[in-house]
C-alpha cells in the first residue's frame, strides 16, 4: 500500500514559488492500476517522482509498505557513459540480485544484442525504454511507475511490454502517466486527474477520460 | 520489538555495503575506464606529484634538512596534502553531477560523497606504499619506527579531510560563490596543512597557533611515527578529532537539508 497525505511540492521561481502540486492525498491499493491524467506540466510526473522517492515534498506525507520500482520515464536511473551491461550490473548491485539471471533476462527482453556493449547514451529512447522496462520487471517490484515510456516502443516491445505487465503481472500495482486513452480505458480502474496544482480522484475512469479531454 | 531492532540495522547495514560497493565501481569505470592499468590510475596521480615535487626539492634544496630526507619529507607531506585537495576538489557539486543516481530510493547523497572520499583515500594510500616501498629500497626513507602511530596520524588526517567534504558538498550546491572561492582558498591552506614544515622549526611562541590546524596534529602524528626519535613532534589526538565531529555534524545536518530541494531531471 502507498498512502500519500497533504502532498505538496513547490519550486522556487524567480522571486516566488511555482506550486506544482497542492494538498494531494491518495490511497493507492495492491493491485490498483492508476492513471493520471492532465496536460503538460499539470504536475504528473512530479508526482511519479515523489511516489518514487527521487525529490522529496515540500510539506506532507508517503507512505510506502510496498516495494516501488523508480519511474520508468526518459532519463534517470542510467549512467549515460556506461555500457548496457555495465548499468545492468549496478542495478543488480544496488537490488541484490544475481547479475548472471539479470543478464540473461534483459538480452531476452530488451533484444538489443550486441548493443548492450555500447554506452548508454548512444541508445535511441525506444532502446533506453526496453533496456529500463527490462531492468525494472528483472527485479520485479511490486508497484511500478511508469511515465509515458510504454508509448515509445515498437509494436513488438508493446507487445511484451503488454505480456509482462498486464498478464503475468496483473496482481501488481501500476501508477501509469500517459496520452494513450486506449490503453488507459483498457487497463486501468482508477484515475487521477491534474489541474492547476489541484488533483481529482475517481473511480470512474471513463468520466475522467472525458474530463480530461476538455481540459 | 527488541528483536526487530537489530535485525533491522543489520538489513539496513547490507543495502549500505551493497550500494557503496556498486558506487565505488561504477566511479571507477566511468573515471579510468578498463583500458591499460584502469583503476590503478588513481594512483599514478598522487605518485607523480609527489615524486615529481620530491626531486625538485631534492635537486633545490640538496638530500637533508634539519636532519631529515628531502625527499622523504616531501613524500610524507605531499600525499596527505593532494588527499585533501582532491576530495575538497571532487566533493564541489557533487549532488547535482549524481542527480541521476536519486531515482534508486536505497542510494543516499550521502553515499556519493563517502564513495568519492574513500577512492581518494584509497589511492593516495596506494601511492604512499608504493613511493615509500620503492625509496626504502634505495635507502631514502626510513623504515616506519611507530607504525602504529603513523597509521594514526594518516587516519586523523583522513577523518578532518572527511568531515570537510562533508560541509563542503552541501554548501557548493547552496551557494555557488563557494565554488568559485574553494581552489584558491585550498591554496592558501598549504602553509597550515602541516606538509612542509614541522612545528618543531617555529619559535616555541607559534607552536600552539599552528596546531590549531587540525592537519597538523595528523602529520606530525605520521611522521612522528615514520622517524620516530629522530624528529620532535607536537600534537593533540583528541583536538582535531573533536574538530571533525563537529563539522561531520554541521555537515550531515546541511546535508539533509539540501536532500529536500534537490531537483532532478
Amino acid at each position: 500500500m502507498i498512502v500519500c497525505q497533504n502532498l505538496s511540492k513547490s519550486y522556487p521561481m524567480g522571486h516566488g514559488r511555482k506550486h506544482v502540486l497542492r494538498d494531494l492525498s491518495l490511497r493507492v491499493n495492491p493491485a490498483d492500476k492508476i492513471a493520471l491524467l492532465g496536460r503538460n506540466g499539470a504536475g504528473k510526473s512530479t508526482f511519479i517522482k515523489l511516489l518514487g522517492g527521487v525529490e522529496l515534498p515540500t510539506s506532507g506525507t508517503i507512505r510506502r509498505t510496498m516495494s516501488i520500482s523508480w519511474p520508468l520515464g526518459f532519463n534517470g536511473g542510467f549512467q549515460g557513459s556506461l555500457t548496457g551491461y555495465d548499468n545492468a550490473r549496478f542495478i543488480a548491485r544496488i537490488y541484490g540480485k544475481p547479475y548472471d539471471w539479470m543478464k540473461d533476462f534483459i538480452e531476452d527482453f530488451t533484444e538489443l544484442g550486441r548493443q548492450l556493449n555500447m554506452p548508454v547514451k548512444t541508445y535511441s529512447s525506444g532502446m533506453r525504454a526496453r533496456l529500463a522496462f527490462g531492468l525494472s520487471l528483472a527485479i520485479d517490484f511490486d508497484c511500478y511507475l511508469i511515465d509515458e515510456i510504454i508509448l515509445v516502443g515498437d509494436a513488438n516491445f508493446r507487445e511484451k511490454c503488454h505480456y509482462e505487465l498486464f498478464e503475468r503481472r496483473k496482481d501488481r500495482t501500476l501508477i501509469l502517466a500517459s496520452h494513450d486513452m486506449g490503453a488507459i480505458r483498457d487497463f486501468c480502474n482508477r484515475a487521477v486527474v491534474f489541474r492547476d496544482g489541484q488533483a481529482t480522484e475517481t473511480d470512474d475512469v471513463a468520466r475522467a477520460i472525458e474530463e480530461y479531454e476538455r481540459l | 520489538m527488541s528483536s526487530v531492532k537489530p535485525s533491522r540495522l543489520r538489513q539496513g547495514l547490507k543495502v549500505q555495503g551493497r550500494v557503496i560497493h556498486a558506487l565505488i565501481i561504477r566511479e571507477l569505470i566511468t573515471r579510468f575506464g578498463r583500458e591499460n592499468i584502469g583503476f590503478l590510475w588513481m594512483m599514478v596521480e598522487p605518485l607523480l606529484f609527489a615524486g615529481l615535487v620530491a626531486i625538485i626539492w631534492r635537486m633545490m634544496r640538496g638530500s637533508e634538512e634539519h636532519g631529515v630526507s628531502i625527499v622523504a619529507f616531501v613524500v610524507t607531506g605531499y600525499i596527505p596534502l593532494t588527499l585533501f585537495r582532491h576530495v575538497v576538489g571532487r566533493s564541489v557539486a557533487i549532488f547535482q553531477a549524481n542527480s541521476s543516481l536519486m531515482y534508486h530510493r536505497q542510494i543516499q547523497i550521502l553515499d556519493f560523497v563517502i564513495v568519492r572520499f574513500l577512492i581518494e583515500m584509497l589511492g593516495t594510500m596506494m601511492a604512499f606504499v608504493f613511493i615509500a616501498t620503492i625509496l626504502i629500497c634505495f635507502d631514502a626513507f626510513p623504515i616506519p619506527a611507530d607504525p602504529g602511530l603513523m597509521i594514526a596520524g594518516w587516519l586523523v588526517y583522513c577523518a578532518f579531510s572527511f568531515s570537510l567534504c562533508l560541509m563542503i558538498a552541501p554548501l557548493s550546491e547552496m551557494s555557488e560563490v563557494l565554488e568559485k572561492f574553494l581552489p584558491v582558498t585550498t591554496y592558501i591552506m598549504i602553509p597550515f596543512s602541516g606538509s612542509f614544515t614541522m612545528v618543531s622549526w617555529l619559535s616555541p611562541g607559534l607552536r600552539q597557533y599552528i596546531l590549531w590546524s587540525p592537519f597538523v596534529n595528523g602529520v606530525e602524528m605520521m611522521r612522528g611515527g615514520i622517524w620516530g626519535e629522530h624528529l620532535v613532534v607536537y600534537y593533540d589526538v583528541w583536538y582535531p578529532l573533536g574538530v571533525s565531529m563537529i563539522f561531520s555534524a554541521i555537515g550531515l545536518v546541511l546535508i539533509r537539508r539540501v536532500r529536500r530541494k534537490i531537483v532532478v531531471e
